[in-house]
């Protein structure tokens, strides 16, 4: 949700690069003797062609199939047996890779995460079994699930022209028809140094991470050029309502999702707009909640955040169960009207104190442990933010004034880039 | 993402493997519990259970302890729900209190700046609930639509239909959450009584992890847990008799169909047990190695995620195991299934197989140690099981000794094809 900023204090975060262009973040915790380490590579479905869709992820399923030294599934039978756990993950701005294991065996991972970069050994036959297994997996998380089919269309219309308005895993039409040679060539293309940072968390020191990634890595050189441009949508000029009816759906779920800034355009304006939301709506300690849920007992949940992490335009989503049948519209002018009155009459300096002691504790749970302190990095850092920017996060933090959310919120009020989305039977 | 149900088998009773961890028993008035002080991060976690749980409800009140974890932090004799709610906030307070069917189970931490604070607030939610009627009223809205997200979530409705039937009079049965119907019956006395009954500490097990000293942690922990009741409280559990086998369809409009599956199991305290476990790891366990991944997702591309984990209680366990996969090819994948589950029955598995399995349950442990949270579960959890204070020490030496004739005259009489339940919801199509 959103960003961790005591590293300072609790592990020491060094930052390098390769020649070749790949970035390396190494963050020092010898708690127990475990790495959490993770790759991430700066792009995910945004670099897909139009006709395309799904690529991105297709190639995540492949990058377990095995390379020539390595082959078939190798590398994952070597992270079992050693009692290490691995997964991926792809997203609109960026894919990632994570192994969690016994620290002794971080030159043997190295070398193996280093070797799929550019080696793998695909076949039709693995393409084609893989297709298989992401049509299940879209059947399995979109199509059987009416909520994720309305997220999917108020997506694809609150961003016309972005890739964001398409589906990561893909429109099933376009799936089936990916091929071998699409697979190869968005692989050449994008696996790539200079497109990878790698996050290193937990039992290591800088001096050895630094000789084993050098020794692995460096040798691997780029051999594409090309370049990812951000594409920006229009203004909606019209007012979207999407209703999805479907007769397994017991329960009536409301939902709104507008397109904000992001913090690549202003760090500190993106806090303050988190601030002002989680003041409003986060949680079962929100504004919006005691007055919906609490007093009036209209909604049995209400609740909101920003999401200010992308490389394109952020977004800020609502949602609402109401306890007895209401009209989306209605819905969506109690909410905005209560919205108005509160950023008007109760913003106050105590609720932003207390919000930023909030902030700056989650910030210390987001510590405990290995894998968070690499997630939050390699996240930040994928989606163009700096190390310093993470760094000062705490001095944006208090530098956000009681004002400045109110701006914010202001102007989210009067935001128009949003749809609105209707779960019923 | 790759595999999402790995994160399934994590929750579950797993233990890995075995490194030593420093750990002191510490005595109160009414209770012990197990400490590892850390101060790498200003952070205290603590876990508790109590053993109980859904299956203990009564018959008509299904929901009743899940009705009441829900709503003991909604007020207390000295705070409001909000009051609670910006307390917790203003001094990075986390707390949660779940249901599970053999137990209560709760996780609390705290900044170690704000452990007095902190206790205070412990100490309210779990001594001093209210259940006041508009709270009560407010949580069961919240239950209600909860479970009518359920109904419409492919996953859970077939799990919760695989419940219903596969342990049929067995008071595992009872849903977690009960039904609309049950929760109605359910009054506020009945969770005053309930409570003052759940909250004992003849039954109850803690650990702690973190930035405080001993003496603080002794003295907080008496503070809360030493108002516990110390009446005899005696939950029952009946073994897992008559599972039902073959299989069922519940027919339902979807363009997949959800399966479930369930098989006899061992219970925690089974010598059986780590003999049993590994051999689930390699039919349908963890990671991208087992049998079932193999056969059906890697060969086949039959399904996204399969696998089947081995749940263990105190009194008896079971198999469970689930996919989905589209309708046209479900009997096949049951089919396959089986077929793996008569294979190892009858083949049993190699030695290449074992020694990756034991190395997998060594190496994997320590993964517990790397945050305050998971130190804290660990040690509630090897109180609870009864596992014994060496079991940290003890653990690698029983994996280790498994020897491979031994394991394959378990899985002989313990796996058994002819035992397995599917549970289908979808409309699968007819085999051939």
């Amino acid at each position: 949700m959103l960003l961790l900023s005591s590293s300072g204090v609790f592990a020491k975060v060094k930052q390098f690069s390769l020649s070749n262009g790949m970035k390396v973040v190494v963050i020092e915790n010898d708690r127990a003797p475990v790495i959490a380490q993770m790759i991430w590579y700066n792009f995910g479905s945004n670099v897909e062609q139009k006709g395309k869709s799904g690529l991105a992820h297709f190639m995540e399923h492949l990058m377990f199939k095995g390379t020539k030294k390595h082959p078939d599934n190798y590398y994952s039978n070597f992270i079992s047996k050693i009692g290490g756990s691995e997964n991926a993950f792809t997203s609109y701005d960026y894919t990632a890779y994570y192994q969690i294991y016994p620290s002794e065996h971080f030159e043997k991972i190295i070398e193996l995460e280093a070797d799929r970069m550019k080696n793998l050994t695909l076949t039709k036959k693995n393409v084609e079994i893989e297709k298989n297994v992401i049509l299940e997996e879209r059947f399995q998380r979109i199509e059987s699930d009416p909520s994720s089919l309305l997220d999917e269309s108020m997506r694809s219309i609150l961003y016309p022209n972005h890739p964001y308005g398409r589906p990561i895993i893909g429109w099933k039409h376009e799936i089936v028809e990916l091929n071998y040679d699409d697979i190869k060539s968005f692989y050449k293309t994008h696996y790539e140094p200079r497109n990878a940072i790698l996050v290193i968390s937990g039992n290591v020191n800088l001096k050895k991470a630094k000789e084993i990634v050098k020794k692995n890595f460096s040798k691997i050189k780029n051999v594409s050029t090309s370049e990812f441009k951000e594409t920006l949508d229009p203004d909606l000029n019209s007012q979207v309502f999407v209703e999805k009816k479907h007769p397994t759906v017991k329960q009536d779920i409301w939902k709104k999702l507008y397109r904000a800034d992001s913090y690549n355009k202003s760090i500190k304006r993106g806090i303050a707009l988190d601030l002002g939301m989680k003041i409003i709506a986060g949680g079962t300690s929100s504004l919006l909640y005691d007055e919906f849920v609490n007093r009036k007992k209209i909604f049995s949940m209400v609740g909101g955040f920003y999401q200010g992490l992308s490389r394109g335009e952020g977004y800020v989503y609502f949602y609402a169960i109401p306890n007895e049948k209401i009209e989306p519209k209605k819905i969506d002018n109690l909410i905005m009207d209560q919205i108005k009155i509160l950023v008007k009459n109760e913003l106050s300096s105590e609720r932003l104190e207390t919000e930023k002691k909030k902030y700056l504790y989650d910030s210390i749970y987001r510590m405990d442990g290995i894998l968070k302190p690499s997630e939050i990095y390699g996240e930040a850092l994928t989606v163009g933010l700096k190390l310093s920017d993470i760094e000062n996060w705490n001095k944006n933090l208090d530098d956000v004034t009681l004002e400045l959310v109110k701006e914010e919120m202001f102007k989210f009020i009067e935001n128009k880039n949003y749809v609105i989305g209707s779960l019923q039977n | 993402m790759k595999v999402s149900i790995y994160i399934l088998s994590i929750l579950l009773l797993l233990f890995q493997e075995t490194k030593s961890i420093d750990f002191s028993e510490l005595k109160t008035k009414n209770t012990s519990f197990w400490f590892v002080k850390d101060n790498s991060i200003p952070i205290i976690s603590l876990s508790f259970s109590l053993r109980g749980g859904s299956s203990q409800d009564p018959d008509g009140k299904e929901g009743l302890t899940y009705l009441m974890t829900s709503t003991m932090d909604e007020g207390t004799s000295k705070f409001s729900g909000s009051q609670l709610r910006k307390f917790k906030k203003l001094n990075g307070i986390k707390l949660n209190i779940s249901t599970q069917k053999n137990k209560i189970e709760g996780s609390f931490q705290v900044i170690s700046s704000q452990v007095d604070q902190g206790f205070e607030l412990l100490d309210q939610v779990l001594n001093f609930p209210k259940f006041d009627k508009s709270d009560l009223e407010k949580v069961l809205k919240q239950i209600e639509a909860s479970l009518k997200i359920d109904q419409s979530d492919l996953s859970t409705l077939s799990n919760d239909k695989f419940n219903d039937i596969f342990f049929k009079k067995n008071n595992f049965s009872k849903r977690i959450k009960g039904t609309k119907k049950t929760l109605n019956n359910i009054t506020k006395d009945d969770l005053i009584k309930h409570h003052k009954n759940s909250f004992n500490s003849k039954e109850l097990y803690i650990g702690v992890s973190g930035d405080i000293s001993e003496q603080s942690i002794k003295k907080n922990i008496e503070k809360v847990f030493g108002k516990f009741s110390i009446e005899n409280v005696s939950p029952s559990f009946e073994k897992f008799a008559d599972l039902p086998k073959g299989q069922k369809v519940i027919q339902l409009e979807t363009p997949q169909s959800s399966v479930v599956f369930g098989h006899p199991g061992l219970s925690r305290s089974d010598k059986d047990y780590f003999s049993f476990r590994l051999a689930n790891y390699i039919i349908g366990g963890g990671g991208f190695q087992s049998r079932l991944y193999k056969e059906i997702r890697e060969k086949r591309g039959l399904v996204y995620s399969i696998y089947s984990y081995p749940i263990s209680y105190k009194h008896d366990g079971f198999i469970m195991g689930g996919f989905q996969t589209r309708n046209k090819s479900v009997f096949e994948t049951v089919n396959r299934v089986k077929e793996e589950w008569s294979k190892i029955s009858k083949r049993g598995i190699t030695k290449k197989e074992l020694d990756e399995a034991k190395a997998y349950y060594k190496g994997s442990f320590t993964r517990n140690f790397t945050s305050t949270v998971s130190i804290a579960k660990l040690l509630n959890i090897v109180q609870f099981y009864d596992l014994g204070k060496n079991y940290f020490s003890e653990r690698d030496k029983i994996i280790g000794n498994l020897k491979l004739d031994y394991i394959n005259n378990m899985i002989k009489n313990k796996f058994n094809s002819d035992n397995l339940f599917f549970l289908i919801v979808g409309s699968p199509e007819k085999q051939r």
